[in-house]
């Protein structure tokens, strides 16, 4: 079997999984609705302040949202030592950090879909196909959330602590993604499409690919014990 | 030794300052059947995972039909793994369950081996009910199933009788009984000894992360009982 192949087994298993329980989905949403909902009313945001701290909120809400997520993504394989079982499968192990991460990148993308239009409402933005660009600055920004993010929490899912050290090993390492995305939004948002704009795309594709791929070489040292 | 399914050699597993494996030296046959005893702590399961390439050794090594399962996916696709914690998923049903293993050891006829290892447990029936709603015999059996779906020749089996009624303890030690004759290798790690007698073929103590006590086995349930108290510390 392929190695593509025990990654889509893995992406679908915790796809079903989540669609029948919405472990996840549900905290994420909820939190990240809120975010928008409490910085809507404590800055009576709209106009100029679309563009000042409306990228800076919208990634505030889906980092802290995808750390919710992240922390989960490894519950179902604690809860009856099923790793042991995916550490014993035949195969690479980068499937296994693969196929995770892809799930917390599809749970991701879904949270920011049903966020942007409740964004929109909210900060008082015209829609437009100048939008479209900002799904590419979402999925980039996503994929660096994911990769670090997934990485950290097999690390710390088998520890006591694990809800706590997650954001403190993520956050510090995630920051220059993360001022790439609240740029490149802002950008967007502006409807600014320059070469300033590509270059934190490329930031954010580079960036995606060195953790994905150094993840992938250091998974099974970080799930051991 | 070509006819070893197991070989470790001066294995030692350290935990930080804590010493839970100290150079284990063992040789496992082809269709052997061993015990393995001692007292909590005594490094049974910790010896386990390293078996099953779930762990490495600090020093010393592991090798599996002469092949570190650490490295070689074909070492590890010749193991079969049934502990106390079923290693199996609540939010998927039972058929889910085992035809998401079937697809991660590629067997080729997956639809097919996930029906007849559910026939084999007795779970036709429940094969589209979710494991939330699963009894703990049916989760073990299920479990077992797990373990064999792609025909192991090697089987680690670890506290296996952890919660099962006696009904459920016969069933599974019929179907060990019946792995046993197939010329299976079983290392097996459990406090019920009077289970274990009927099966084990070798008797090997583990104290402290050592080996203080190996043996070919042939006795009774009660013979077993008093080999192992000395080292159980458990009343004669």
């Amino acid at each position: 079997m392929s190695f593509w192949q025990r990654t889509l087994a893995i992406l679908r298993k915790d796809l079903i999984a989540e669609w029948r329980t919405k472990e996840r989905l549900s905290p994420m949403a909820f939190f990240s609705l809120l975010v928008l909902l409490v910085f809507n009313f404590s800055f009576e945001l709209g106009g100029a302040a679309l563009h000042e701290i409306g990228p800076g909120v919208l990634w505030s809400a889906f980092v802290f949202a995808s750390l919710l997520g992240l922390s989960r993504s490894f519950a179902d394989e604690r809860e009856n030592h099923s790793l042991d079982a995916l550490l014993m499968a035949p195969g690479d192990r980068g499937a296994i950090y693969l196929g995770k991460m892809l799930g917390n990148l599809v749970s991701l993308l879904f949270i920011e879909v049903i966020c942007l239009p409740f964004f929109a409402l909210f900060f008082n933005l015209s829609p437009g196909f100048f939008l479209l660009p900002l799904l590419g600055v979402f999925v980039l920004g996503s994929a660096c959330l994911s990769a670090a993010g997934t990485l950290f929490a097999a690390m710390s899912s088998t520890m006591r602590l694990r809800e706590l050290l997650l954001p403190l090993l993520l956050l510090p390492m995630i920051l220059p993604a993360l001022i790439s995305c609240v740029e490149a939004t802002g950008l967007v948002l502006s409807n600014r499409f320059d070469a300033n704009l590509f270059s934190h795309l490329k930031m954010l594709a580079v960036y995606a690919i060195v953790f994905v791929s150094l993840s992938l070489m250091l998974f099974e040292y970080a799930v051991e014990e | 030794m070509a006819d070893d399914d197991i070989v470790i050699e001066g294995a030692s597993k350290h935990f930080a300052s804590f010493v839970a494996l100290r150079s284990i030296e063992l040789r496992i046959g082809r269709g052997q059947f061993v015990l393995l005893a001692g007292a909590n702590g005594a490094g049974k399961s910790t010896l386990l995972r390293l078996l099953a390439g779930i762990s490495r050794p600090s020093s010393g090594r592991v090798l599996i039909a002469g092949q570190d399962p650490q490295r070689y996916a074909e070492a590890r696709a010749s193991i079969g793994l049934l502990s106390h914690h079923t290693l199996l998923y609540d939010d998927l049903s039972a058929n889910e369950n085992l035809t998401f293993f079937a697809r991660l050891y590629a067997l080729p006829d997956a639809a097919q081996r996930v029906e007849e290892a559910l026939e084999q447990v007795g779970l036709t029936e429940q094969r589209h009910r979710r494991l939330r709603g699963f009894s703990r015999g049916m989760r073990q059996r299920l479990a077992l199933a797990r373990a064999t779906l792609h025909r192991p020749t090697i089987l680690l089996l670890d506290e296996p009788f952890t919660g099962l009624d006696q009904l459920a303890c016969d069933a599974l030690n019929e179907r060990l009984r019946t792995l046993k004759t197939a010329d299976c290798t079983c290392v097996m790690v459990t406090h019920r000894l009077q289970e274990a007698a009927e099966l084990a073929d070798r008797l090997v103590v583990l104290g402290k992360g050592r080996i203080c006590h190996d043996e070919a086995w042939s006795g009774s349930p009660q013979a077993l009982i008093d080999t192992c108290a000395p080292f159980l510390g458990a009343p004669r």
